[in-house]
């Protein structure tokens, strides 16, 4: 039943996502930026799609369940400040330079106001990398939510598979489960066939009233060696990438948009809709909170103990800067129709995190009173979501789950796609023998980036790589520490190549060097947030190369500061 | 709409981005770091419930911003725009 729901939501999205394309017309404008003619609603939504991804919902529930309330003023509320930040001070921006000089992508922003080739092929791997990573984190987060919350989905195929276990205690077994159970009393074994799903778990150990120690052991036994029946991760994460692949080879932009618009609905009310029944399920909000007082778990509603950091919760003001580097971001800023329609994005921004976190971070650490402390934090939400909620809701909020995780992965492998095709092959593809690309070409060339890029992701993605939260945060880090070079091209007038090259260069070695380290788990120096030293290290090496390098030319100074008005008159 | 004076613009951004800077320094709630309860509405342990007006601060500071401070560099630009699409017999909202 979950699949199925899942299977309905995701042949709706790609409805809609299709029909949006009837409006669409075959130029490269279009499939890259939707002709720049995205409304404030569909512009709002499609940004903030793009920024929550499997780690807003998964990895934040799983984060509290670890470390508490403290993930919320870690990440919701500093983002809630700092993107609308980013939004009003560079994203606005950049739309009136694209719209008035035509750029496509971050890259041709950064190759005419820095009048460097060289800048673009450095920043070049270094955005694909961190945007790979970033959809990374979604591809993963796809086949690990897809697994936990279809227990059961292939028990007939694995109906032949049996868990014996020595059972001390003779169980009761009802008359709904003796196709499943047996017991033989000569050899004091219990035989479970086929696949079993976790919240089966109640009923096997109501066969022993009260349960004995022994009884649990048995009962605990079976349930770990017992088939999930799930869909297998590797499917199902083909299966999400499979989706999105198509509704972004054939709309790209303008499907892109819809379908987030479409997916932000969902994933918000699905969200909020999975609060208020595993609330419920657990007796209401008060008990749940009174429940985790009188737990083991009692810190994870406070920062006490070693949690959460102080200068950790200062510094991590730093990682949201990353939106303000993001390339898909950049992108999805340029199809804006007017300046203005950005006002409801920094608005609604802070908000639409609050709605979307504070459910998240209430259900993590209400699971720490609830599942057992080893519990992978990746899977809290897919346990709590179906321990608590029947299967049509499982299947809806696990829709919503995916809708979050989609919403992202699509822009990112749009913008790749744009990335290669605009600022690798149409400007460097003479070097190959290619002639100049007309607009038929970059849409074909586009599209097939895409492509590669979704078999890379899924290639990468049956490794099945370490945890979604520290791959994802080291890759805001290296987003969020060249917002320097960013904020530098719009805001600093004597700011050149020279320094802007500098700062990448320091920004890629220190990303590289801190690598290991990073993904072993929870990364700090000296109690703070890596970000801080790296963001720290470009800003100076960028103001001192600067300095010490001639100023930009001064048709480039005229270009973006006078021609378009630095000073309000 | 009359624009407002330049100046003025300029000294509501600025106090609305010391109203900003504010929330970030609220944020770092350092009072309560240890404490669960208070229970604000009964279950919203009092961090969390801290953090949550922090972000509620944020949209009417940003509310306040787009208001009182928007950029006119960028209405005029919209402006202007939309001059040239009516000279060119084009509607902004992409209606023919």
């Amino acid at each position: 039943m979950t699949f199925g729901i899942i299977l309905a939501y995701v042949a709706l999205l790609l409805g809609i996502a299709l029909f949006s394309t009837r409006r669409s017309k075959s130029s490269s404008g279009d499939y890259f930026l939707a002709n720049r003619g995205i409304g404030s609603f569909m512009l709002l939504m499609s940004i903030f799609g793009t920024t929550m991804t499997a780690f807003a919902l998964v990895g934040s529930t799983g984060r509290a369940f670890e470390k508490g309330i403290g993930v919320y003023g870690l990440m919701a509320s500093w983002s809630g400040i700092i993107h609308s930040l980013c939004f009003f001070l560079i994203g606005a921006k950049v739309w009136r330079l694209g719209k008035k000089y035509g750029y496509v992508t971050q890259l041709a922003f950064f190759r005419d106001r820095y009048r460097s080739e060289g800048l673009v092929l450095l920043l070049f791997p270094l955005m694909v990398g961190f945007v790979l990573i970033y959809i990374l984190m979604g591809v993963v987060g796809s086949g690990r939510v897809i697994e936990a919350l279809t227990p059961e989905t292939f028990a007939v195929s694995d109906a032949r598979t049996s868990v014996v276990v020595e059972a001390p205690v003779t169980p009761r077994i009802p008359e709904a489960l003796r196709d499943r159970v047996s017991f033989d009393e000569a050899t004091r074994t219990l035989t479970w066939s086929g696949s079993l799903h976790p919240k089966r778990r109640g009923e096997l150990m109501a066969m022993v009233k009260p349960p004995t120690p022994a009884w649990q052991k048995a009962v605990a036994t079976v349930v770990a060696k017992a088939p999930r029946g799930a869909v297998p991760y590797a499917w199902g994460m083909g299966f999400i990438s499979l989706v999105v692949l198509i509704y972004v080879f054939f709309g790209g932009m303008r499907a892109t948009a819809w379908a987030n618009t479409m997916q932000t609905i969902v994933f918000m009310v699905m969200g909020v809709i999975a609060f208020v029944v595993i609330k419920d399920a657990m007796g209401g909000a008060e008990a749940a909170t009174k429940a985790l007082l009188a737990s083991k778990s009692a810190e994870r509603a406070s920062r006490a103990g070693d949690q959460v950091g102080k200068l950790q919760f200062l510094t991590y003001c730093f990682i949201p800067l990353s939106v303000g580097m993001f390339p898909h971001l950049f992108q999805h800023w340029l199809t804006a129709r007017r300046a203005s329609n950005f006002k409801l994005t920094v608005v609604a921004h802070p908000l639409f995190i609050a709605i979307t976190w504070v459910p998240c971070i209430l259900l993590g650490i209400w699971a720490a009173a609830v599942l057992p402390p080893t519990t992978d934090p990746n899977a809290v939400l897919g346990m709590m979501v179906s321990r608590y909620s029947g299967d049509v809701l499982a299947g809806l909020i696990g829709a919503g789950i995916l809708a979050a995780i989609m919403s992202s992965m699509d822009s990112q492998f749009l913008c790749l796609g744009s990335l290669f095709t605009n600022d690798i092959v149409a400007q460097h593809g003479h070097r190959f023998g290619m002639g100049q690309l007309d607009d038929k070409s970059k849409v074909r060339m586009g599209r097939g980036f895409v492509v590669l890029m979704v078999l890379v992701a899924f290639v990468v993605g049956l490794t099945n790589p370490g945890g979604v939260f520290p791959i994802g945060v080291w890759c805001f880090t290296g987003f969020a520490s060249l917002f320097p070079v960013v904020f530098a091209a719009l805001y600093w007038r004597r700011s050149n190549k020279q320094g802007a090259i500098a700062a990448t260069l320091t920004v890629g070695v220190l990303w590289l060097w801190f690598l290991d380290e990073a993904l072993t788990g929870e990364f700090l120096i000296a109690g703070m947030m890596p970000v801080t030293f790296v963001i720290a290290a470009s800003t100076i090496v960028l103001v001192v190369v600067t300095l010490l390098t001639p100023a930009p030319p001064q048709d480039v100074q005229d270009k973006f500061f006078d021609a378009l008005g630095v000073r309000e008159s | 709409m009359t624009q407002p004076p330049a100046k003025a613009r300029r000294q509501r951004a600025a106090f609305l981005y010391m109203v900003i800077f504010a929330l970030c320094v609220l944020h770092q709630d350092f009072w309560w770091w240890e404490e669960a309860e208070p229970l604000v509405f009964g279950f919203l342990p009092i961090g969390l419930a801290w953090q949550l007006g922090i972000s509620l601060g944020a949209t009417l500071a940003w509310l306040a911003m787009v208001c009182f401070a928007w950029p006119a560099q960028l209405d005029d630009f919209d402006a202007s725009e939309a001059r040239a699409a009516q000279g060119l017999g084009v509607h902004t909202d992409g209606q023919p």
